[in-house]
């Protein structure tokens, strides 16, 4: 019985996405184009990177999935009374809260496929399957805690609020955390608080797969930032107003 | 007989404000209660807890023999609250295919509660496409897919049109003969009347009144009278059994426990007096009075 009522969760996030287009032009048109814009500009100079250029634009797109998608809609449920009726049904609190993180990934592999489809497009980058594969990977997992945070503002705030606090939040974490520019072209004091970032450890573990990097702080990084965001979500839900 | 509610001296403040002060009310199963007070009487405050959207400060709900703060519990429930949108991306039949899911019952049961509300044409409509008082079946809709022991309908009927609330009317009483225990608050309260077994009234966050309709009309200020007459007001709101008196002009408009008292006082210092009517006060007028005559003992 959990498994069908998880399963039909899953299933009503993912037609929210599908069936919500507005949604797919912010989520999937803005990284894909950053990229594909910088490709073109700069795609010469990154053919000796080839797929290494995957990760920070690939980072920022999963980013922007996972960090605006649940908040937003679970605002959006909290504000019309929706998530007052989940409540009542009687379906646990964790299946809520995961039914709307899982849905983000294929949302996030979407993303991350457009990112890949755009650069072949452009052309002039080399790519390894399994290093691109690997790369998926760490990012789709790497950037699930994020959606805690994102369900926490979500249960806070009204829709419209959220949008704008969690793109307040991603656009500043992208750019300091060095995914649109290298931390030389940054101010001394942005890229030293970018290396602080969660979302900066983000992108060093995507890269681990490319260049055989340490991994450890960066994962233990992203194990806190997913400690700290269940818990935050988990308190934000249980007292929101629903 | 099964108590499928029984709420036991329950409390609630928002900081200051008192919404709950020590309700206590049951359902039996197959039993229709209707819960009747002005706004803010703390109706919608009870509701939440009942159906375990809120923990009251004290006393306890049961469902059954559970506390509807379990899931497994408000499983037994079936509810339709106030203010729900759906979600603009599903349909009617996700909606209610959904509900099944989540009360774990086998999805036939979802097609059932459909053509229980009249809803299997609108299956593949966006829900929140629907108008108003589609939109309220589909909530019951989604509440009768489990078989509920109890309903909890909060202003069910607010928005729908006569021919929709018959038939709402009509589905509650066929559960209610099956045995699902119902309660309901609504602000049309001669329907309340006509189709409560129990009314309690709420008041200021406590119970001012309960009883069979009979019951109330029989034992609260059943009478009303309005006239034309030069007596002042204040003299007869002096005059006994009188609960309410509203004045213009020289008409007057007298609720009271009793109606002769009222009469003789007024042929008394008035003999010229005028349009007399002596009524039965109904539910509506018995339900404004006794909450009037609170509110002027608590200031």
């Amino acid at each position: 019985m959990r498994a069908r009522a998880m399963w039909l969760e899953i299933k009503d996030e993912l037609l929210g996405i599908l069936r919500e287009p507005t949604a797919l032009f912010f989520s999937v048109l803005m990284p894909v184009g950053f990229f594909t814009f910088f490709a073109a500009m700069f795609g010469d100079t990154w053919n000796d990177a080839g797929t290494a250029m995957i990760v920070p634009f690939g980072t920022f797109g999963v980013l922007a999935v996972v960090l605006m998608n649940p908040g937003i809609g679970m605002a959006d449920a909290r504000q019309r009374g929706w998530l007052r009726v989940k409540r009542v049904s009687g379906i646990p609190l964790w299946m809520t809260l995961i039914a709307k993180v899982t849905a983000s990934i294929p949302y996030a592999l979407a993303v991350l496929g457009a990112i890949t489809a755009s650069a072949v497009l452009v052309g002039g980058m080399q790519f390894h399957l399994g290093e691109v594969a690997a790369v998926f990977a760490v990012l789709v997992l790497g950037v699930l805690p994020f959606a805690f945070f994102s369900l926490a503002i979500g249960s806070r705030v009204g829709t419209n609020a959220a949008a704008a606090i969690l793109n307040a939040i991603l656009m500043p974490a992208a750019i300091a955390s060095g995914l649109w520019f290298p931390f030389e072209m940054l101010p001394d004091m942005v890229a030293r608080i970018g290396r602080a970032l969660p979302t900066y450890h983000l992108a060093q573990l995507a890269m681990r797969p490319l260049d055989g990097g340490a991994w450890m702080g960066h994962l233990l990084v992203l194990a806190a930032t997913a400690a700290v965001g269940a818990a935050l979500a988990l308190m934000a839900y249980r007292s929101a107003r629903l | 007989m099964t108590t499928v509610l029984t709420v036991r001296d329950v409390r609630h403040a928002y900081g200051d404000n008192i919404a709950l002060d020590g309700v206590t009310l049951s359902v039996e199963a197959g039993e229709l209660v209707a819960l009747l007070g002005p706004n803010g009487a703390g109706k919608t405050t009870l509701v939440r807890s009942i159906i375990g959207l809120l923990q009251p400060s004290a006393g306890s709900v049961r469902v059954v023999d559970g506390s509807p703060s379990q899931a497994v519990v408000r499983r037994r429930l079936g509810v339709v609250q106030q203010d729900v949108g759906f979600p603009t991306t599903l349909t009617v039949r996700e909606v209610v295919v959904g509900a099944a899911a989540r009360a774990g019952v086998d999805r036939s049961r979802a097609k059932a509660a459909m053509e229980e509300m009249g809803l299997s044409g609108l299956a593949k409509r966006r829900a929140s496409d629907l108008s108003g008082g589609q939109q309220q079946r589909l909530q019951l809709a989604m509440g009768l897919v489990a078989d509920p022991v109890l309903l909890v309908l909060d202003e069910p009927t607010a928005g729908l049109d006569a021919a929709s609330r018959k038939a709402f009317w009509a589905t509650l009483d066929a559960r209610r003969r099956q045995g699902t225990g119902v309660l309901l608050t609504t602000h049309i309260v001669e329907e309340a009347a006509a189709l409560a077994d129990r009314v309690v009234v709420l008041h200021q966050g406590r119970v001012v009144a309960e009883g069979t309709p009979a019951e109330l009309r029989r034992t609260l200020p059943g009478r009303r009278v309005t006239a034309r007459t030069s007596v002042p007001a204040e003299v007869l709101r002096a005059v006994d059994g009188v609960v309410s008196v509203a004045a213009r002009d020289e008409e007057v408009d007298i609720t009271a426990t009793e109606a002769e008292p009222v009469v003789r006082t007024m042929l008394e210092l008035d003999p010229a007096v005028s349009d007399l009517v002596v009524a039965t006060a109904s539910l509506d007028e018995v339900l404004i009075a006794l909450t009037e005559t609170k509110e002027e003992l608590v200031a």
